[in-house]
């Protein structure tokens, strides 16, 4: 039950302890489990998100220049304005819960998304006052077998089968498997972001600071309010000419805007803005993507001068502060409070 | 149930005890150090859901940085841009509560995590026990302030069984000079008093001693001014914001004896100031109080009790001094027994008098015929007595005795005297009420932790200890009480603090208050005290109004002190309030033949008396003189011739 504070704000106290509910967490599921045999992890282990997993190779991939005829530095017109309205960010969190039969691990996760508004008094709260969490439990289900997966239903659990359901399963490396279910898992967090992206670009007036690219988001990604700042470059669209241009980029100046297009994504408007000094060629970088309808360069050095606004705070004492701004730290730690 | 303030939070670094909790609350919540509140558990135990009452008494706020250095790098060094970022870092409000009370409060248990509510009036009661004693028709509670949180504002009481005994019994004050803290807070206090003190328990009354300047000297004059939030507390609190009704001022005479000494000798406020005068009898029993161990060995001793039992009072014979009985009733009388003693021993060459060496005679003289001189003006020669009203002490009636002009002997012989006499009244029930709150103040002057043992102090110590049997209840002021006697604080089951000074918040004695609980006493505002009562388990802070009477500053403005007067304008000042007649050149005629002394003495006896026909007994006691008379010149007879025939003539 959520109440109205003096000031007509939405509570920020809660009547009860529970966390968001959004399904069973990793005890019940585990109770359901051991009734059906099996076995437990031999030791519980951490969180799958600290354990290393495969990564995409870095790599440079040149796109398409659409100011100008190349990339270069530029300077941006204006000072920074804080315009955002929010800041949408998200979490997984995934563990091995039990081996229901040898090799064949049931990885229990939970998702969350939210989006962190700013109210007059420059303070964040949660937008429509709860996010969005998600418990269940990912294994293929041509493998677990239909009386388990009834069980666990029954029980109350959601379960999310990692294979297509003709696919065979049964000659996959169990580690295989696991990379599988976090993939599912990524993907069903990308989804809650992208359904609170499209929520607020459908209702709300205010640009939305969203951490990570929109390509990925259908309706968002031709919205003019979805802002999304990418803080990882794996994959720089630039050549190497272009390199060194992004290495000369000082703080608040950005590069020219490209076109960024992906298999399977929205084409968008993407350039890199530097957002603090810093001995790394690519430290206090970011990438910006924005829509490609109505972009000009104009509106480039707008969406500029409002990520560069949220350099303030600095979100420290995260080890990402040079490029992350405070909204999203605020929205990572409100999501690890509520569902972590 | 009301509006959800905060909720509790425990962590195993920082978990919630039976005493004990922590809790947040947004950043705008109407809360602070001394704020009570609610906490409701949603676990039942034994079938009930828990509920407890705290008290905060610490609160920490803090961010999601992990240091200071953090905000700089963040800002660049720069406080103006922190300042403009667009949003706010994170914050958290964190407040510890100490436990008042838990419902049910058997198992007793650490606090749940629940929901933290600020306590409703009903609430403070049940927080503060005070449902306890404040039952409808049975009540026995008497308003100390007013509460406040938020919007609410709920009354706090004292219970009188342990205010004025006999649970228990006494009130301590604390704070610095000059803050509305200790004499305010006893002038609303005893209003309070007299306006809840249950008719069943008795009646009460209230004796004062004005220790410095004015402080206590208009208690029956009016307030000039009483602000309408003043006015609405006296209305919350049921007290009526008048000054008192009943009240008598009593001081000696100065050293000269013309006036009274106090500053309540405007001529417009004589009607209810009377002389303070003790004789011989009412001090020889206190000797002790103004001798010292030095002056009064064993021997001595044995002298003074002599006097004391067989000469004061009594047709003493004895063969040394001759055949006339003496009877000793005054310090002049008594110094004519040991002028007379001294010489027969002298005549008859004795060294000893009914086994008193005549050493210890000479010594024993010189320090009680000493005594007269020592405390002039409160003390007389002839043994005239104006004293309280011993005996037709009057319900809901103030005495205030004004010590503060007077040494310190004098003072000494006051407090021993009067308390002694009030302690003996209610142990025999003679004094005329049940219950009497003395209050005094400069504690650290009159009971310190260090120091000489004086009488002053043992009897302070006897009252605290003991008074609470008898109604004899000690309110008592002082500016450090940590270097008051420990058993007279001790003994106090009330205990009043205003604004208090940072050294001696520093004391152990304060060790038990959180840090912020010390912070907050250090900057009270006038009119706020922080109160410990025997049924509150955590100190509260209470509010009161401005006394409802004339203040002492305000007062000697108001009505200045009279001019020191000359001999006649003195007894027209005395007599005038028996007998409006009495002028200033009546006096001049009546008292043109006779000396000083014995117009003081004429004086002091018509006080005394108060006769129907206050000229005619005035008159009276003066020595009768017979007026000088003309005496016409004889006429001169003539010289005589010598005789004619005188044969010896030349």
């Amino acid at each position: 039950m959520t109440t109205l504070g003096r000031n007509g704000r939405e509570g920020r106290v809660r009547e009860s302890y529970a966390a968001p509910s959004g399904g069973a967490n990793v005890r019940e599921v585990q109770r359901v489990l051991a009734q059906h045999g099996g076995s437990a992890p031999a030791a519980r282990g951490g969180s799958l998100e600290t354990h290393s997993t495969t990564i995409t190779p870095p790599r440079l991939d040149a796109a398409q220049v659409v100011e100008g005829s190349r990339l270069e530095a530029r300077v941006i017109v204006g000072a920074p304005v804080a315009a955002c309205g929010g800041f949408l960010d998200g979490i997984q969190r995934s563990v091995v819960a039990w081996y229901p039969r040898a090799m064949l691990p049931a990885i229990h996760a939970t998702v969350a998304a939210a989006i962190r508004t700013r109210a007059h008094d420059r303070t964040l709260h949660t937008w429509r006052g709860a996010p969005l969490v998600e418990r269940a439990l990912y294994l293929p289900v041509a493998l677990a077998g239909a009386e388990l997966v009834a069980a666990l239903g029954a029980a109350g659990v959601s379960v999310v089968d990692t294979l297509p359901p003709d696919e065979h399963a049964g000659d996959r490396h169990p580690q295989e498997l696991i990379g599988v279910a976090r993939q599912a898992i990524q993907e069903r967090r990308a989804q809650l972001e992208e359904r609170l992206a499209t929520e607020w670009c459908a209702t709300e007036q205010l640009p939305l600071y969203v951490d990570g690219g929109i390509s990925g988001f259908a309706a968002a990604s031709r919205s003019p309010l979805a802002i999304g700042v990418v803080k990882s470059h794996r994959t720089l669209y630039v050549d190497a000419e272009g390199m060194a241009t992004l290495a000369a980029l000082e703080p608040g100046q950005r590069s020219s805007a490209m076109r960024v297009a992906s298999r399977g994504r929205t084409q968008v408007a993407s350039w890199y803005l530097r957002l603090r000094a810093e001995g790394d060629p690519l430290g206090g970088l970011v990438r910006i993507e924005v829509a490609e309808p109505g972009f000009n360069s104009e509106r480039a050095d707008l969406v500029s001068r409002w990520v560069l606004a949220e350099r303030e705070p600095a979100a420290l004492p995260d080890a990402r502060w040079r490029v992350m701004a405070y909204g999203i730290r605020d929205c990572e730690e409100y999501l690890r409070a509520v569902a972590g | 149930m009301g509006e959800i303030l905060g909720r509790v939070v425990a962590t195993e670094r920082r978990p919630n005890t039976p005493h004990e909790f922590h809790f947040w609350t947004a950043l705008d919540a109407p809360v602070g150090i001394g704020t009570i509140v609610r906490v409701e558990g949603t676990n039942p135990v034994s079938g009930h859901l828990p509920r407890v009452y705290g008290v905060i008494v610490e609160g920490f706020s803090y961010s999601d940085l992990e240091t200071p250095l953090h905000d700089v790098l963040g800002a660049d060094g720069s406080p103006d841009r922190a300042s403009d970022a667009p949003t706010r870092r994170t914050e958290i409000r964190l407040y510890k509560g100490a436990v008042l009370r838990h419902v049910p409060d058997d198992p007793l248990q650490p606090v749940p995590l629940g929901s933290v509510f600020l306590a409703s009036e009903q609430d403070v009661a049940v927080a503060l026990r005070m449902d306890a004693y404040m039952k409808e028709g049975q009540s026995t509670g008497i308003p100390i302030g007013l509460y406040r949180a938020g919007a609410m504002a709920s009354p706090i009481f004292l219970d009188a069984d342990f205010l004025l005994g006999p649970e228990a019994a006494h009130l301590n004050i604390t704070g610095v000079s000059g803050l509305a803290t200790k004499t305010s807070a006893v002038e609303w206090l005893l209003g309070s008093i007299f306006a809840h003190f249950p008719e069943k328990k008795g009646t009460v009354a209230a004796l004062c001693f004005n220790v410095k300047g004015p402080d206590l000297c208009f208690l029956d004059q009016p307030a000039t001014r009483l602000e309408p939030s003043d006015l609405e507390l006296y209305d919350k609190l049921g007290v009526p914001p008048a000054p008192f009704a009943n009240v008598e001022y009593f001081a000696p005479y100065t050293a000269r004896g013309y006036s009274l000494n106090t500053l309540r000798s405007n001529e417009s406020l004589s009607h209810n100031l009377r002389p303070l005068t003790w004789g011989l009898r009412e001090v020889l029993q206190y000797a002790e109080v103004l001798l010292n161990k030095d002056d009064v060995d064993a021997k001595a001793d044995a002298l003074i009790d002599f006097i004391r039992e067989r000469v004061v009072d009594q047709d003493f014979q004895d063969a040394a001094l001759g055949t006339t009985p003496h009877r000793v009733q005054s310090f002049t009388e008594l110094e004519r027994f040991f002028r007379e003693l001294l010489r027969a021993m002298e005549e008859k060459n004795h060294e000893q008098w009914r086994t008193h060496h005549v050493a210890t005679i000479r010594k024993v003289r010189n320090r009680l015929t000493n005594i007269s001189t020592r405390c002039r003006g409160l003390v007389t020669d002839d043994g005239t007595v104006s004293d309280l009203p011993w005996g037709a002490f009057q319900d809901r009636g103030v005495y205030v005795v004004d010590v503060a002009n007077l040494e310190e002997d004098a003072q000494d012989l006051i407090f021993a005297r009067v308390v002694t006499q009030l302690r003996e009244r209610l142990e025999k029930r003679t004094l005329g009420v049940d219950h009497v709150v003395v209050f005094v103040d400069e504690l650290n002057k009159y009971a310190p932790s260090d120091g000489p043992d004086t009488y002053v102090r043992k009897m302070l110590l006897d009252v605290a200890e003991r008074g609470r049997y008898l109604g004899l209840v000690l309110f008592a002021a002082q500016q450090f009480r940590s270097q008051v006697h420990r058993r007279v604080v001790g003994n106090s089951g009330t205990a009043l603090f205003g604004r208090m000074d940072s050294d001696e918040l520093a004391t152990p004695g304060y060790a038990t208050l959180a840090p912020a609980t010390r912070t907050k006493l250090a900057t009270l505002d006038k009119g706020e005290l922080m109160v410990r009562h025997p049924h509150f388990t955590q100190p509260v802070f209470v509010r009161f109004p401005r006394p409802a009477v004339l203040s002492g500053r305000e007062g000697v403005e108001k009505f200045p002190p009279a001019e020191e007067p000359t001999l006649d304008e003195a007894i027209v000042r005395a007599l005038r309030p028996l007998d409006r007649t009495i002028t200033l050149d009546w006096v001049k005629e009546t008292i043109a033949l006779a000396d000083e002394d014995e117009v003081l003495r004429a004086r002091n006896r018509t006080l005394q008396v108060r006769p129907d026909d206050p000229k005619a007994f005035f008159r009276a006691q003066l020595k009768r003189r017979i007026p000088a008379e003309t005496v016409a010149p004889r006429p001169r007879p003539a010289i005589r011739t010598s005789p004619n025939d005188d044969p010896y003539a030349f």
